[in-house]
C-alpha cells in the first residue's frame, strides 16, 4: 500500500484511483476515531463521509511533500465538533448506552488480522461507556494518544491545542478512565 | 477490559464511499496544490501595490523631508516587519505540514498589537513644520487614521483568507487574528508616511489601535468565510 503522502499527491493531480486508495487506507482509522467520539455507528459513518467530502473540497490546500494524515484527522475532528454542536448532543451523555453495543460490535466485530483475539463485545461496550463519561477534551486526548497511537505532538496538532495541554488532558483522562474501569487501565 | 484492550480492538470496516463522494470524484480535475512561500510573496506584493495606491490617494505628508531619516526608516521598517512576520507564520506551515503555525502566529500577533500601542504611547515622535498635536481634547478627530489603516489592512487579510481556504480545520480564529494584525501593521506603515499628528495618544491608540482592531475584526469574520463547507 502506498504512503498517504504519495496518494494525496496523485489525488491532487487528478488521479481518482489514488483517492479510492486513500479512502481504503484512511477510512478504517478515521472511522475508529469517529466511533469512539460520536458513540453511534450511524453518526460515525456519516461523519466519515463528510470528512472525505471536506478533504475533497479542500484538496487545493494540500502542499506537495506534506503528510496529509494530521490534516485529515484535524478535518475529522472539526467535523465531529460541528456535528456535536449542531445536534446539541453532549458527547458524554450517559443516556446513549443503548448505542454502545452497536459501536462495540463495530469495533470488535471485524478483525483485520492485526489482532490475535477479538475483544468481548460486552467488555468493549463497558470500556466505551467509561470512555464516554470523560469530559470531551480528555476523551479526545485519550482516544488520540492512547487508543489511536498518535504522538502527543500529532494529537495536539489534530485537536488544535498545545503539546503541554494535550499531555495534561491525556494524563488526566487516562487516570479518570482507569478509575472508571476499576483500576484496570 | 482495560484501555490497552480497547486500543487493540480491530479497526472497523468502513462503509463504501457515499453517492456524493462517488459523484465528486467522477469528474476529478487536477488542482494546483498550495505553494505557501509563493502565496506569501503574492500577498506582500499586492499589499505593497495597494498600499502605494492608498498612500497616493491620501497623500504622503508634505513635511516628510523635515523628519529625521532614521525615524522614517526605523519606524517604517518596524511596521513592515510587524506586517511580514505574522503574515509569514499565518501562511507558511512548518516543513512537512499543511496546517500553518497558528499558535506562533497568534503569539506574534498579540506581541505586535500590544507592542505598537506601547510604542506609540511612549516613543518620542519627531515633528515637522506641519505637525499637529491632537491630544485628548481632539482625540476623536483622529478617527480618519483608523479608517485609512483598516482600509489598507483589507487587502492582505482578504488575500490571506483566500490562500488559506481549506488549510485551517483547527486554529482558524488565531490564524485570522494574525492575518488581521499583519494587515493592521501594514496599515500602520501607510499611516507612518501619511499622518502628521504627533501626540502619543494618537500614535498609540489610533495607529496601534489599527493593529488591534484589524486583528479582532479578522478573527471574528475570516473563519466563517474561510471554512470549507
Amino acid at each position: 500500500m502506498a504512503e498517504p503522502k504519495d496518494l494525496m499527491q496523485r489525488y491532487v493531480d487528478g488521479d481518482a484511483l489514488a483517492f479510492r486508495e486513500l479512502y481504503t487506507l484512511m477510512a478504517p482509522r478515521l472511522l475508529g476515531y469517529l466511533m469512539k467520539m460520536a458513540r453511534t455507528r450511524a453518526a460515525a459513518d456519516d461523519l466519515l463521509q463528510q470528512t472525505f467530502l471536506k478533504v475533497h473540497r479542500a484538496r487545493a490546500a494540500y502542499i506537495r511533500g506534506a503528510d496529509p494524515v494530521p490534516w485529515i484527522y484535524a478535518i475529522a475532528h472539526r467535523t465531529f465538533l460541528d456535528h456535536a454542536r449542531a445536534t446539541k448532543r453532549a458527547i458524554v451523555r450517559v443516556g446513549d448506552e443503548d448505542e454502545l453495543p452497536e459501536v462495540a460490535a463495530g469495533l470488535g466485530g471485524a478483525p483485520d488480522g492485526s489482532s490475535d483475539e477479538v475483544p468481548d463485545p460486552e467488555a468493549l461496550a463497558a470500556a466505551l461507556a467509561a470512555l464516554g463519561k470523560l469530559p470531551e477534551q480528555q476523551r479526545e486526548a485519550v482516544v488520540l494518544v492512547k487508543l489511536e497511537g498518535k504522538s502527543v505532538a500529532e494529537a495536539a496538532t489534530i485537536a488544535g491545542t498545545s503539546v503541554g495541554a494535550m499531555k495534561v488532558r491525556a494524563h488526566r483522562g487516562y487516570e479518570a478512565l482507569r478509575k472508571l474501569l476499576g483500576g484496570r487501565a | 477490559m482495560n484501555v490497552d484492550d480497547l486500543a487493540k480492538a480491530p479497526l472497523p470496516t468502513p462503509p463504501p464511499m457515499s453517492a456524493a463522494l462517488e459523484a465528486a470524484i467522477v469528474t476529478l480535475a487536477p488542482v494546483a496544490p498550495r505553494r505557501p512561500l509563493r502565496q506569501l510573496a503574492i500577498l506582500v506584493g499586492i499589499s505593497v501595490v495597494y498600499g502605494a495606491v492608498v498612500l497616493a490617494l491620501v497623500h504622503v505628508r508634505r513635511d516628510l523631508s523635515q523628519i529625521p531619516m532614521a525615524w522614517i526608516v526605523g519606524a517604517g521598517l518596524a511596521w513592515f516587519v510587524g506586517f511580514i512576520v505574522p503574515a509569514y507564520l499565518a501562511t507558511v506551515p512548518a516543513a512537512g505540514a499543511i496546517i500553518p503555525r497558528w499558535r506562533a502566529a497568534a503569539i506574534v500577533a498579540a506581541i505586535v498589537a500590544v507592542g505598537f500601542v506601547i510604542f506609540g504611547l511612549t516613543m518620542p515622535i519627531p515633528a515637522g513644520s506641519l505637525s499637529d498635536q491632537f491630544g485628548w481634547p481632539r482625540f476623536l478627530h483622529g478617527h480618519t487614521c483608523l479608517e485609512i489603516g483598516l482600509a489598507t489592512a483589507l487587502v492582505p487579510v482578504v488575500a490571506g483568507a483566500i490562500f488559506l481556504r481549506g488549510a485551517l480545520p483547527v486554529g482558524a480564529r488565531w490564524t485570522a487574528a494574525a492575518l488581521g494584525a499583519a494587515g493592521g501593521c501594514f496599515g500602520g506603515c501607510v499611516l507612518h508616511f501619511h499622518c502628521y499628528i504627533t501626540d502619543h495618544q494618537h500614535h498609540g491608540l489610533v495607529h496601534g489601535g489599527v493593529v488591534v482592531v484589524a486583528a479582532l475584526l479578522s478573527a471574528a469574520i475570516v473563519p466563517r468565510a474561510q471554512r470549507v463547507a
